[in-house]
């Protein structure tokens, strides 16, 4: 039921992944000289010099001074650690005619290690020290303890040391748990993006593991399990780092770029060209560096352009060319084939080894040429056509000779011709200017050429249209041609003659001065908020006057109405009521002018309570007697 | 048509001047200005413009909760609404509308800024 959609989805997967994966860095030869001096340090202890001597020695260089560098393991060295015996030991094997003395009980304690109770690194520092002394050990205990000692110890590093002492047994121990440990590994790995395939470890982590996995296949005899876009991808990540942060990180790249450039499985291939990728009929060869990893020419290669297609029209150009080996490099003739100028795609493949990986390359070149300008016509014609142009022809590179007056119902026309130096096809750039320098002023102004549908580029200028480019300014303009584009080895700047335009209405002649904009510009003054309008102080006044006249008209009424002020007792609540009502009225003046809420309530607490009081008091005596008198 | 306006106000005068008790003829004049005071800042500020606005409003509004302060008293001590307001004697309601204008003020001087 979900076969066909699962095969669809297959096909799918595969058609997304066809296109093969190149590495995109690897260790160029002053990469590997920059970690060769990496390496190359004093030493400092018995493993600083056990990764400078072994480092060095898988790149192919030796130390320099290897009596002193023997002396110096044979003086360190510490019979009673297995880590240092395991360093002295594997350091003077890569030294020539080194030996380091051992004795009995050294013997008995490195085949004592070989336990389940030892960590993996401490029964592969044991099986390789012993190995590298020539002493003889049981390869099937060691295959036991590795593989009891894997359960427990499930990280990567444990793992990839497990690998690495698995390499050093005998071929005839059982080794197929141990390789399959490979293939679980290699699914930890990290893919980044599709182009890197790295340990979450780090770099060390990764260029240790891609060293065992290939030292033990190599052992073994049996292509490791990893696909041509994992090496690929691995690669990406062992070689995009240049500089090495420790002596143990360098250490573990060279060991994984010799690894990688000599093995009985995968060597992948770097093809790079030599300068940048451009021919020319002046220099027809398009040359290929073929290397691996370690920049070293794999001149038992053979190169082959599979097809060269263009990139604008999409045909194929060549196809099954074949490079030809010239001292370390790889060429081939390009412009046999009479290529138009332009890009093109390359499709190239390395054969010669069924171990390379990485091998179909695909590379854009391109193909330049020069330009020449033919049938340059300069014409004055008339707007309204009655008089008949007056054509002129110029030859690059002259100029003109005298000058072509335009006024405004005259119209200035140019035309020409770009074609190929060496094919004689014509050309269409990129950039075709035409540019108009007004040597008085410094004005310039730049128009665009365009070809027609002939590929004859057609310029006309109208002077009554444009003058507001030319700020109306008349005058002398040299009128400069300028032809440019990426494929064009000879970009051209023609100065093809003066033009005099005449503008009417000239509105002066404004000296253009190149614009500073960095000057400072008019200080910004601060302008504060300003006071609202009030109206003038006459009215305001009249007003105030108006607004307490009615308390007049109030008094004159309460008299004309016979206010009763007569039955004004003088009893103290009422006094004291009176005043607290005045003092009441003035605490809301001082609210007015000093106060706030708070400060007001607190005195209003005081007065308000005091003034309550002797208001019940003298209301009530009021009360009783009015009902008194009813 | 004027005719009867002018028989009717002038009569309404007559009857206010005669039945009504002096008491309340003094809140009624108390009244008045109140309003005058009022109408007189109205004024102000259509001529001028509501500049200090928070004044205009704060004034404004003194004069209006006044006014209803001193209606509802003469509400409360008119003697022929005795009826209505039980519980409340003419003191009392006084001692209420002073006890509201120190509210009302102390609200309007916070507010006229």
């Amino acid at each position: 039921m979900a076969q066909p959609v699962f095969t669809s989805f297959l096909l799918i997967a595969l058609a997304v992944s066809a296109k093969a994966l190149t590495p995109t860095h690897h260790l160029s030869s002053t990469d590997v000289t920059r970690l060769q001096a990496t390496l190359d340090q004093p030493f400092e202890d018995l493993q600083s010099a056990f990764y400078t001597i072994v480092g060095l020695n898988k790149l192919g260089t030796r130390v320099s001074d290897e009596k002193s560098a023997c002396q110096f393991l044979r003086s360190n060295l510490d019979s009673s650690s297995i880590d240092s015996l395991f360093y002295a030991s594997e350091a003077s094997q890569a030294l020539s005619d080194c030996e380091v003395p051992v004795s009995n009980e050294t013997r008995d304690l490195l085949l004592a290690t070989i336990s389940e109770d030892s960590s993996v690194s401490q029964i592969y520092h044991a099986v390789s020290a012993l190995t590298s002394l020539g002493l003889p050990l049981s390869s099937q205990e060691v295959v036991s303890a590795l593989t009891a000692r894997i359960t427990k110890e499930d990280n990567v590093l444990a793992i990839t040391l497990a690998l690495h002492t698995a390499s050093r047994l005998s071929q005839q121990a059982d080794l197929r748990g141990i390789l399959e440990e490979i293939e679980d590994l290699a699914a930890r790995l990290d893919d980044l993006g599709g182009v890197y395939l790295q340990f979450e470890e780090g770099l060390e982590a990764t260029a240790l593991f891609v060293t065992a996995a290939y030292e033990l296949s190599d052992h073994v005899g049996m292509e490791p399990p990893l696909k041509e876009d994992q090496v690929v991808q691995l690669v990406n990540s062992l070689f995009s780092k240049k500089t090495w942060g420790s002596l143990a990180e360098a250490y573990s790249v060279a060991c994984a770029a010799a690894v990688l450039s000599n093995n009985r499985y995968h060597i992948p291939v770097i093809v790079r060209t030599q300068g940048p990728a451009t021919v020319s009929h002046r220099d027809p060869t398009l040359e290929l560096q073929v290397t691996n990893v370690l920049s070293q020419p794999l001149t038992s290669a053979s190169v082959l352009l599979e097809s060269a297609r263009s990139v604008s029209s999409k045909s194929v150009v060549l196809k099954q060319a074949s490079f030809s080996l010239k001292g370390e490099t790889f060429e081939l003739n390009f412009m046999d084939s009479q290529a138009a100028s332009g890009y093109y795609d390359f499709s190239v493949t390395v054969r010669g080894d069924d171990r390379f990986v990485g091998n179909q390359v695909e590379l854009k070149v391109k193909v330049s040429t020069e330009v020449g300008i033919a049938n340059v016509d300069l014409s004055v014609v008339d707007k309204d056509q009655s008089i008949a142009p007056k054509t002129t022809r110029v030859e690059y590179p002259t100029k003109g000779k005298g000058t072509f007056t335009v006024d405004s119902h005259q119209n200035f026309a140019l035309s020409f011709q770009l074609v190929d130096v060496n094919t004689g096809v014509e050309l269409i750039p990129h950039q075709t200017f035409l540019r108009l320098h007004n040597q008085k002023t410094g004005q310039e102004v730049v128009f665009v050429a365009e070809p027609d549908s002939k590929n004859v580029y057609k310029f006309e200028l109208d002077a009554s249209e444009r003058k507001s480019e030319f700020d109306s300014v008349s005058g002398t303009y040299a009128l400069y041609l300028i032809v440019g584009d990426a494929t064009l080895e000879n970009p051209i700047l023609w100065n093809v003659a003066d033009v005099v335009l005449k503008f009417m209405d000239e509105e002066g002649p404004a000296i253009v001065q190149s614009k500073n904009i960095y000057v400072p510009k008019p200080e910004i003054q601060h302008l504060f908020r300003e006071p609202e309008k009030k109206p003038p102080t006459v009215v305001s006044n009249t007003f105030t006057a108006l607004v307490l006249a009615p308390l007049l008209l109030l008094l004159i009424l309460w008299l004309k109405l016979g206010a009763n002020i007569s039955n004004f007792s003088f009893a103290p609540s009422t006094l004291l009521f009176h005043l607290g009502h005045a003092a009441l009225l003035g605490l809301m003046y001082v609210y007015w002018t000093q106060l706030n809420m708070f400060q007001t309530l607190k005195y209003l607490a005081v007065l308000g309570s005091l003034t309550y009081l002797a208001g019940n008091r003298m209301l009530a005596q009021k009360a009783v007697k009015r009902t008194g008198r009813q | 048509m004027s005719n009867s306006v002018l028989s009717v106000i002038s009569r309404f005068l007559e009857e206010y001047l005669s039945s009504t008790p002096t008491k309340l003829k003094m809140c009624d004049a108390y009244l008045l200005y109140i309003l005058l005071t009022g109408v007189m800042q109205f004024l102000y500020c259509l001529l001028v413009g509501t500049f200090p606005f928070n004044s205009f409003l704060s004034g404004f509004i003194s004069c209006v909760g006044s006014f209803i302060l001193a209606v509802c008293l003469r509400i409360q001590i008119n003697p022929q609404n005795k009826s209505e307001f039980l519980g409340i004697s003419p003191e009392r309601a006084f001692a209420d509308f002073l006890f509201a204008h120190t509210v009302l003020h102390l609200v309007v001087i916070n507010f006229i800024g």
